[in-house]
C-alpha cells in the first residue's frame, strides 16, 4: 500500500498555503472543475471536496475529475467526511469534524495511504487530535462566517495561537479568512488559511487566490524573518 | 447465502436506544439480516449504534450498514446497502473487494440490471405495496417484482408494506426474501412478528 502519508508530511505545510474548499451554494453553480482549475491557478496549494447535498454517485466523478486535476497540479486533494469516498477517490487526505468519524477510527481505515485532517472544537480535543494520528488541524470559525451556518461562534487568532503552541502538526485558519486578515493568522502561528466564499464565491476565482496567496505568502516571510 | 428476512431500522419508529435489544429479539424470531439505515445521523453516532447492534445480534447475522461504507467497515458489518444516490456498486467491489456484502436499492428494472453488472450480491427491490415508511407514494405492485426477478440472477429483497399475509404472492412472484422496517419495529413484540415473517417465508424453501 501507498505511504502517501509520509510523502505528503515532508512538505505538508508548504501544501496547506492556501487551502480552498469546494461548495457548490457558495460557487454559484459553476462547475467544481471549473473553480477547482481557477483557484489552483491563482496559487492554492489544496483542495476540498465538501459534498453536502447531491448523489455520491456524482460526487465520484466529479471527485475523479478534480483528482486528476490536482494530481497535475501537485495540488492536494482532500475530501471532507466521507472516509469511503475518499478511499474510492484514492485522495491524498480526508477531512472529518466533530460529529465525523473519530481520527482514530479514521486512521484505521486510511492507514499511512493518506493524510487525516480534523477540526477540533476545542484546544483539548486538538491536543487529543494529534496523539490520535491526525496530520493537520483546520481551527476556527477564526472571524465570523456566513458559509457555515453550523460553525458556531468566532474563536479570533488567539485560538490559532493556542493551539499552533500546543501541538507539532500544522494548523491551518478557517472562518471568515480573506486577503485582508490572512496575515494575522499567520502571523498567530498558522500554516496556511482555508477557505470557502474568498476565493469560490468570486467572480475572478483566479484573482481572489491569487490575492490570498501573496498575503500569506507575505505574512509567512515575515514570521520566518523575524523569529 | 443471502439472508431471506431482512430488518431495516428507523429511529423515528424505534429509538438507537431500543434498536440493539429490538434487533436482537427479531433475530431470535428469525430475522438474519439487520440494516441500520439512519439517515441524517452524524458518523460518529451511526458508528457507535453500529457496533451495538452488532455486539447485541452476535456475528453469526448479517449486519449492513445503509450508505456508508466507512461506518460499516469499522463497525464490524459485513456489508454496505447502497442507496441509489450512494457511491456506485462498482467502485464499492473495485476498490473494496469481495468480502464486502453489497446490496443495491432499486426502483426499477434498469436500476436492478446495473446493479447485478456493477457486482452487487442483492437488491432490494420496492416498494411494492403502499406503506407507512414511504407516505403518498403508490406501491410499484407485485408485477414489479416479477419483472426485475426475471431481469437479474441476483437475489430480489422485496421491500414496502409487506404483511405476513402477503410474503406468498411477494415470493410467487420471484423475491428471494423479504425486507420490513414497521411490520416488526411497529408491532411491540418484535419476535413474534419476525417469527410471522419467517414461517411465511419458510412456506417457500425447500
Amino acid at each position: 500500500m501507498v505511504d502517501r502519508r509520509s510523502t505528503i508530511a515532508s512538505h505538508l505545510r508548504d501544501a496547506l498555503r492556501v487551502y480552498v474548499l469546494t461548495d457548490r451554494s457558495v460557487s454559484r453553480s459553476r462547475a467544481e472543475t471549473d473553480v477547482v482549475r481557477e483557484a489552483i491557478a491563482g496559487g492554492a496549494t489544496a483542495i476540498q471536496l465538501r459534498w453536502k447535498d447531491g448523489p455520491l454517485w456524482e460526487a465520484v466523478e466529479i471527485g475523479r475529475r478534480l483528482r486528476d486535476i490536482c494530481d497535475g497540479e501537485n495540488v492536494l486533494f482532500v475530501v471532507n467526511d466521507r472516509v469511503d469516498l475518499a478511499l474510492a477517490l484514492d485522495a491524498d487526505g480526508v477531512h472529518v469534524g466533530e460529529d465525523d468519524l473519530p481520527v482514530r477510527e479514521v486512521r484505521k481505515l486510511v492507514g499511512s495511504r493518506m493524510i487525516v485532517g480534523y477540526s477540533p472544537p476545542t484546544l483539548v480535543e486538538a491536543v487529543q487530535a494529534e496523539r490520535a494520528g491526525a496530520d493537520y488541524l483546520g481551527v476556527g470559525p477564526v472571524f465570523g462566517t456566513s458559509t457555515k451556518a453550523d460553525a458556531g461562534r468566532a474563536v479570533g487568532t488567539d485560538r490559532i495561537r493556542d493551539v499552533a503552541a500546543s501541538v507539532r502538526i500544522p494548523v491551518v485558519g478557517i472562518g471568515g479568512i480573506g486577503s485582508e486578515n490572512a496575515g494575522a493568522v499567520i502571523a498567530a502561528g498558522a500554516a496556511g488559511v482555508a477557505v470557502i466564499s474568498a476565493v469560490v464565491a468570486q467572480d475572478d476565482i483566479a484573482a481572489a487566490s491569487r490575492t490570498l496567496r501573496q498575503a500569506v505568502d507575505a505574512a509567512l516571510d515575515e514570521a520566518s524573518g523575524t523569529t | 447465502v443471502i439472508p431471506r428476512l431482512h430488518l431495516i431500522s428507523d429511529r423515528r419508529i424505534c429509538s438507537l436506544e431500543r434498536l440493539p435489544d429490538v434487533a436482537l429479539a427479531a433475530v431470535r424470531g428469525g430475522v438474519d439480516a439487520i440494516h441500520v439505515r439512519e439517515r441524517g445521523l452524524p458518523a460518529g453516532e451511526l458508528l457507535r449504534v453500529v457496533r451495538e447492534v452488532r455486539r447485541s445480534i452476535g456475528d453469526e447475522v448479517a449486519l449492513l450498514v445503509n450508505d456508508r461504507l466507512d461506518v460499516a467497515l469499522l463497525g464490524g458489518a459485513n456489508g454496505v446497502q447502497l442507496p441509489e444516490s450512494g457511491l456506485p456498486a462498482r467502485d464499492v467491489r473495485g476498490r473494496f473487494g469481495s468480502d464486502v456484502v453489497i446490496g443495491r436499492s432499486v426502483h426499477d428494472v434498469a436500476g436492478a440490471v446495473r446493479a447485478e453488472r456493477d457486482g452487487a450480491d442483492f437488491v432490494v427491490a420496492g416498494h411494492v405495496y403502499v406503506t407507512g415508511s414511504k407516505t403518498g407514494q403508490p406501491g410499484r405492485g407485485v408485477p414489479f417484482i416479477r419483472d426485475v426477478s426475471a431481469s437479474v440472477g441476483i437475489p430480489v429483497i422485496a421491500i414496502g408494506g409487506i404483511t405476513p399475509a402477503r410474503v406468498r404472492e411477494v415470493m410467487a412472484a420471484g423475491a428471494s426474501g423479504v425486507a420490513v422496517i414497521s411490520g416488526i419495529l411497529s408491532s411491540g413484540q418484535p419476535e413474534q412478528a419476525a417469527r410471522d415473517y419467517r414461517l411465511a417465508l419458510n412456506e417457500f424453501s425447500k
